[in-house]
């Protein structure tokens, strides 16, 4: 029997698509407000959620859904906060699937929760091709970093929704203009929200939660 | 980076597309892969190559690179992009949307 040629024009992230929009649907549902955290490591994704969590919770139902790589680490920092905490150890993959989200899901109580984090895996590339089923994506970026990072990475700028701009405290310490990093990431992304932020100092944080909150669609 | 996850879903793919056919053999594959779909070629092909090879044999792939095309956000303008920084050749913004190239997509399977 000879080779036939089939047409088949099938996206090859339509699987993990319409996982995510399985998910998607769980948010929605619930009425919860799912942010998908993106960053390089180290730009601080853990310590911001500690000090935000903190507070938020206070007049939030929040969730949370941290992916590393390899180790509990940043779960079982985050679970101390009192609040549900998911892990997902990815175990070599470099950013979070639709699929793995969805299978911590159910670990979460979704109908009593407003707002859930997803920290996504430390790196820029990666997740920002993967829909997770989130609301929205934020991008993180510490000063230590380039100012160039979004020119260097814009598919995680372009598909955002805001930027928050984290160890502003060791601005006086390093070469880094925050004037130039903000407008290099609104020359990929216009619309994106800027927040300045010291999880140290607590500057802007207000700020940010405040704007969080107002995202939240139960409220 | 995640060109590994990739493969093994273009695997996963042709698998189900082999049992809808109700083929017995996979012998050749048509992929476009967008310029701003943020693969590196080499990186899929190599990956391709072990992942198909594993289940299905000998696989012929075709891979079509598929330009990366832009929409500026400013003035609207489409314009094909090469190189960072893909300012918009009429107004200079570099805020744009992607209009085309960002593809990633399975086109045709050669099956016996």
């Amino acid at each position: 029997m000879g080779a036939k040629r089939v047409a088949v024009k099938e996206n090859v992230l339509s699987a993990n698509d319409r996982i995510a929009a399985a998910n998607r649907e769980r948010f929605q549902d619930a009425g919860i407000l799912a942010v998908n955290l993106i960053s390089s490591p180290g730009s601080g994704k853990t310590m911001l959620l500690e000090r935000t969590v903190e507070r938020m919770k206070a007049w939030l139902n929040v969730g949370i859904v941290a992916g590393d790589v390899q180790t509990r680490n940043d779960a079982d920092r985050l679970v101390q906060y009192g609040v549900p905490v998911e892990a997902i150890e990815t175990g070599g993959s470099c950013h979070l699937n639709a699929e793995q989200l969805g299978g911590v899901l159910g670990g979460l109580p979704l109908q009593a929760l407003d707002l859930v984090f997803v920290e996504n895996v430390g790196n820029l590339v990666c997740p920002s091709s993967f829909d997770l089923g989130e609301s929205m994506k934020i991008v993180l970026m510490s000063v230590t970093e380039g100012e160039d990072k979004p020119l260097k990475y814009p598919a995680a700028f372009r598909r955002s929704s805001a930027l928050v701009l984290t160890k502003a405290d060791l601005l006086p310490h390093v070469r880094f203009s925050v004037d130039t990093a903000v407008a290099n990431a609104l020359s990929i992304n216009p619309a994106l929200r800027t927040f300045v932020t010291s999880a140290y100092t607590e500057q802007g944080l207000q700020e940010w939660m405040e704007w969080l909150t107002s995202q939240v669609p139960k409220h | 980076m995640h060109e590994l996850s990739l493969a093994l879903e273009i695997r996963d793919l042709c698998e189900r597309q082999l049992v809808r056919h109700r083929a017995a053999r996979l012998s050749g594959l048509g992929l476009d892969v967008g310029a701003l779909a943020g693969v590196d070629l080499e990186s899929l092909r190599f990956c391709l190559g072990v992942v198909l090879e594993e289940r299905f044999g000998d696989v012929l792939c075709e891979i079509r690179r598929v330009p990366g095309e832009a929409q500026c956000l400013v003035c609207t303008r489409r314009f094909e992009v090469v190189e960072a920084p893909f300012d918009c050749p009429d107004c200079g913004s570099r805020a744009r949307g992607v209009a085309g190239g960002g593809e990633l997509q399975i086109t045709y399977l050669e099956v016996e």
